[in-house]
C-alpha cells in the first residue's frame, strides 16, 4: 500500500515553490516567478494557499521604493516537504 | 507551470530535483560575478602597484592596496543591491564567509605590519588566499580550483621567500587571475 501524498504539495507549482524555499533562507516573489515560469497571479494564489497551511510565511515590504514580497519556509513546511519526499521514495523501492 | 496538473510520483521527484538544481545553479551563477569583480580588481591593482614601484623605486606605492577594499566593497554593495531577486543558499553563504574572513585577516595583518610589527605580509596573505581558494574549491566540489588554491598558497609562500618585495606583487597578479578564473568556472559550471 503506497502512502498518501499531501494534496497541498502534490501540485506542480506549489511543489516547485516548496522545493526552492527548502534550499534557501528566503526568496523574493520575483525570483520564485522567474524560477517557476508561472504567471504572477497564479503564483500569488498558490503562495497564499501554502501560507494558509502555515507551510510558508509571506512578508510584504519595500526595497527602496519598490514593493517586495519575501517568502520563507516554516518548520511545519520543512517537515511536510520532508514527509512528502519520504512518501515519494516509497513508490520506488531500492 | 500549472498548479492543477496531475503528477505521477516519478514526475514529482523529477520536478523537485530539477527545481532545486536550477535554483542552486542560479544562485552560484550570481555568486560568480563577485569572484570576477575581486579577481579583476586584484589583478589590476597588483600590476599598477608593481609598475609604479618599478618605475619610481618607491615602495610607498604599496599604500594603494588600501584602495582595493575602498573600491571593491562599494561596487560589490551596488551589485548586491541589484541582486535582491536572487537568494542565498548554504554554499553561497559559506563562500561569502570564507572570503570575508580572508579579507578581514589580510587588512588587519597589513595594518599591524605597517604600524606595529614588521613582517612578510605577502607570504602570509598568499597562504591565506591559497587556503580560501582551496575552501572555495571544496565547497564547489571542483578539483581544479582546489589544486590551483593549493599551488597558489604553497608555491606563493616559497616564491615570497625567494624573490624581492617588488617581484612578490606578481604573486598577487596570479592570485587575481585565479580568482577571476574561479568566477568563470562557476559561471560556466552552472549554465
Amino acid at each position: 500500500m503506497f502512502p498518501k501524498l499531501d494534496p497541498l504539495l502534490h501540485s506542480e507549482l506549489r511543489l516547485a515553490v516548496m522545493s526552492i524555499l527548502a534550499g534557501v533562507d528566503e526568496a523574493d516573489f520575483t525570483y520564485l516567478r522567474k524560477q517557476t515560469g508561472a504567471t504572477a497571479g497564479n503564483l500569488s494564489v498558490q503562495i497564499d494557499k501554502l501560507a494558509a497551511a502555515n507551510y510558508i510565511t509571506v512578508e510584504k515590504g519595500f526595497q527602496g521604493k519598490m514593493p517586495r514580497t519575501t517568502c520563507r519556509i516554516t518548520p511545519d513546511g520543512q517537515e511536510a516537504f520532508q514527509q512528502y519526499v519520504d512518501a515519494l521514495r516509497e513508490y520506488f523501492p531500492q | 507551470m500549472e498548479q492543477n496538473k496531475e503528477m505521477t510520483a516519478q514526475e514529482s521527484l523529477q520536478l523537485i530535483r530539477e527545481t532545486m538544481n536550477n535554483s542552486r545553479k542560479a544562485i552560484l551563477r550570481n555568486s560568480a560575478k563577485y569572484f570576477l569583480l575581486w579577481g579583476t580588481l586584484l589583478t589590476v591593482m597588483s600590476l599598477v602597484i608593481y609598475f609604479l614601484w618599478h618605475a619610481t623605486g618607491k615602495p610607498q606605492w604599496n599604500f594603494l592596496w588600501f584602495v582595493l577594499p575602498a573600491i571593491g566593497y562599494p561596487v560589490a554593495g551596488m551589485m548586491r543591491k541589484n541582486d535582491v531577486a536572487v537568494p542565498q543558499n548554504e554554499i553561497s553563504k559559506m563562500l561569502s564567509s570564507v572570503w570575508s574572513v580572508f579579507g578581514a585577516f589580510s587588512v588587519t595583518i597589513s595594518v599591524i605590519a605597517i604600524c606595529l610589527v614588521p613582517m612578510n605580509v605577502s607570504l602570509i596573505i598568499v597562504v591565506l588566499m591559497g587556503l580560501a581558494e582551496c575552501f572555495s574549491g571544496a565547497l564547489l566540489k571542483n578539483w581544479p580550483i582546489i589544486i590551483c588554491g593549493f599551488l597558489l598558497g604553497v608555491g606563493g609562500a616559497v616564491i615570497a621567500m625567494l624573490v624581492n618585495s617588488e617581484a612578490q606583487l606578481l604573486i598577487f597578479t596570479l592570485g587575481g587571475v585565479l580568482l577571476a578564473l574561479t568566477g568563470l568556472i562557476m559561471k560556466f559550471q552552472n549554465k
